[in-house]
């Protein structure tokens, strides 16, 4: 990411959605480069407002957005976009009677990839990368969620996209198929612009560059997840009584509760912050104002 | 016997080498255990692991039946055909239900017409009995094949919409491949089933200009309105003037005939135009 966005792979700028008198989106400016960017946010904080809107799914009230130089007000180059484009959205519904690797296939078909063979090889592609290839007969309305998320995330990858938008991508995951997600994720060729967002605080320190938190329709910081942690350095404290002053404080796996706040609790040791709690943090500065 | 050389093993595994030298590598192939073995060596596991998923994907695909081959060997493109699989209203239970409707509507006509159940307005003129009798067929026919294109292509009938919003194949395409699908689909059991009722001879063709203008409209209106309400403005608009006619001397009949099937021509045809004019706007999303 960088701060004057002259080279960015995707802009933001002045990014604003209003939901009846809700604002889902708030001015958000934003850049995006090469990579994969997390974006962290509470529910409502319009993280999948302005995935939708990078997907050319929505459309915002007021700001501009630029992917790869292209503008999705223009209808050939939202179409340009569009076959770029690899989106996996919150609430992916499928074709229920379809098997996986006819939904693939059709989907292929949605991104232009007309010819029979080269179908068959994209969907054969994406089968081995999610680890469904032995489900390709199976029909959608069989398959676990977990299944139903991971043929959601291997239709993204049809047609091996420039820009992929992910909403929730780890939803419904075990953990095993997590890691194989970042795996995946980490291996793909082309070196494409990710974009993910999530709740899970651990899948942006392990796999993401750069992250974006979201809180309130508002971009309220950008930087490395190492950034991120380093915003609650000397504001986290172990100890072996709760504290009620702490923002927020939990009993680990070492019976010592970890407390997250401004006011240090007696006897209490300093810790290393992680992630999750420069966000928390962030989360919560954010709500008492 | 010359055994192949590992230069023409390696071409061949790699699928460097000439037709002709390919032709004859297999044919020695065929007969030499030791070149097969040798050959094995050259084998890029990992491009025959990705065919043999290939392979299977293919497999898993099929070839879609015996309807399909035969659309497929009437030259309409393998793609299209899956994307009308996706169509709620080209499935079995949606045809099925059609059927069984239109089996109802029929049945009821037929009974009233022959005196198998008695109608509550026998009391009408002698010469306007069929159009009474066919009343609720001419409302529901046409209904019919609208709710099959309205199914075609109202989002909320499409589980996977915003992946196709997302995506680079025409909106305006998608919509007209199934719509135009769906509405061969409805016509066909709405225009066999006009011969088995009682009424003119000209019924079954009477219906076809406007249940197309019935769609036409609603499609056009889906230009300018929520696509739901345009489809439900669009039965309202047939539905009020066959109740409205079904109080009349004459009974619903002129909905269908001749002065009618010059408005319905009208119609059709200024919704086609408007249609055209404006299909960018069903390239959903961003600037919709």
């Amino acid at each position: 990411m960088t701060l004057d966005g002259s080279t960015a792979a995707v802009r933001v700028d002045g990014l604003s959605r209003r939901y009846g008198a809700t604002r889902a989106l708030d001015g958000v400016d934003l850049r995006l480069e090469r990579g994969i960017t997390g974006l962290l946010g509470p529910n409502g904080a319009g993280k999948t407002t302005l995935l939708s809107i990078l997907a050319t799914v929505g459309e915002p009230d007021a700001g501009r957005v630029s992917v790869f130089g292209l503008d999705p007000r223009q209808a050939a180059q939202r179409v340009e976009i569009r076959r770029r484009l690899g989106y996996l959205p919150q609430e992916l519904g499928y074709h229920r009677h379809f098997t996986v690797a006819a939904f693939l296939d059709y989907v292929a078909i949605l991104k232009e990839i007309t010819g029979r063979r080269r179908r068959a090889e994209e969907v054969a592609r994406v089968l081995a990368a999610i680890g469904l290839e032995t489900r390709a007969r199976t029909r959608i309305r069989a398959l676990s969620g977990g299944m139903r998320q991971r043929l959601g995330i291997a239709q993204a990858l049809l047609g091996k996209p420039d820009l992929l938008v992910l909403d929730e991508p780890t939803a419904g995951l075990d953990p095993e198929q997590r890691l194989r997600f970042r795996e995946l994720l980490s291996g793909l060729p082309g070196d494409p612009v990710i974009v993910l967002s999530t709740h899970q605080a651990d899948d942006i320190a392990a796999i993401c560059p750069h992250v974006v938190v979201l809180l309130q329709g508002r971009v309220q910081f950008t930087g490395t997840p190492a950034d991120l942690a380093a915003t609650a350095a000397g504001r986290v404290w172990a100890a072996s009584e709760r504290d009620d002053r702490a923002h927020l404080a939990w009993r680990g796996g070492d019976n010592r509760w970890r407390h997250v706040g401004d006011d240090p609790p007696a006897g209490a040791d300093l810790v290393a912050p992680t992630v999750e709690d420069g966000y928390l943090l962030l989360s919560h500065a954010a709500g008492s104002r | 016997m010359t055994h192949a050389g590992e230069d023409l093993l390696r071409g061949y595994a790699a699928g460097t080498v000439e037709v002709a030298e390919v032709w004859s590598v297999e044919a020695h192939l065929m007969a030499c255990a030791r070149c097969r073995s040798a050959l094995s060596a050259h084998v890029d596991a990992g491009r025959l692991a990705r065919s043999r998923s290939v392979l299977m994907v293919r497999a898993a695909l099929g070839d879609g039946g015996r309807v399909r081959r035969l659309l497929c060997r009437c030259g309409v493109p393998d793609h299209l055909l899956r994307l009308l699989g996706a169509t709620p209203s080209l499935r079995r239970s949606w045809l099925l239900s059609v059927l069984g409707v239109l089996s109802v509507v029929a049945a009821e006509a037929v009974a009233v017409r022959y005196g198998w159940v008695h109608a509550s307005a026998a009391a009408r003129p002698a010469g306007y009995r069929d159009a009474e009798v066919l009343a609720p067929f001419l409302l529901v026919a046409p209904l019919l094949v609208l709710a099959g294109v309205a199914a075609a292509f109202l989002p909320m009938f499409d589980p996977a919409f915003r992946l196709a919003v997302a995506a680079p194949f025409s909106g305006f395409t998608l919509l007209l491949v199934r719509s135009v699908c769906a509405l061969a689909a409805a016509l066909v059991p709405v225009v066999a089933a006009t011969f088995l009722l009682p009424g003119p001879r000209w019924l079954p063709l009477a219906l076809l200009l406007p249940s197309l203008a019935l769609c036409a409209l609603a499609l056009a209106a889906a230009t300018v309105l929520d696509p739901r309400a345009a489809a439900v403005t669009a039965g309202v608009l047939w539905a009020v003037p066959v109740l409205l006619l079904l109080e009349t001397a004459h009974g619903p009949l002129p909905i269908v005939q001749a002065h009618a099937q010059f408005a319905c021509l009208a119609v059709l045809c200024a919704c086609a135009m408007v249609l055209l004019a404006r299909r960018d706007r069903f390239e959903w999303g961003w600037a919709r």
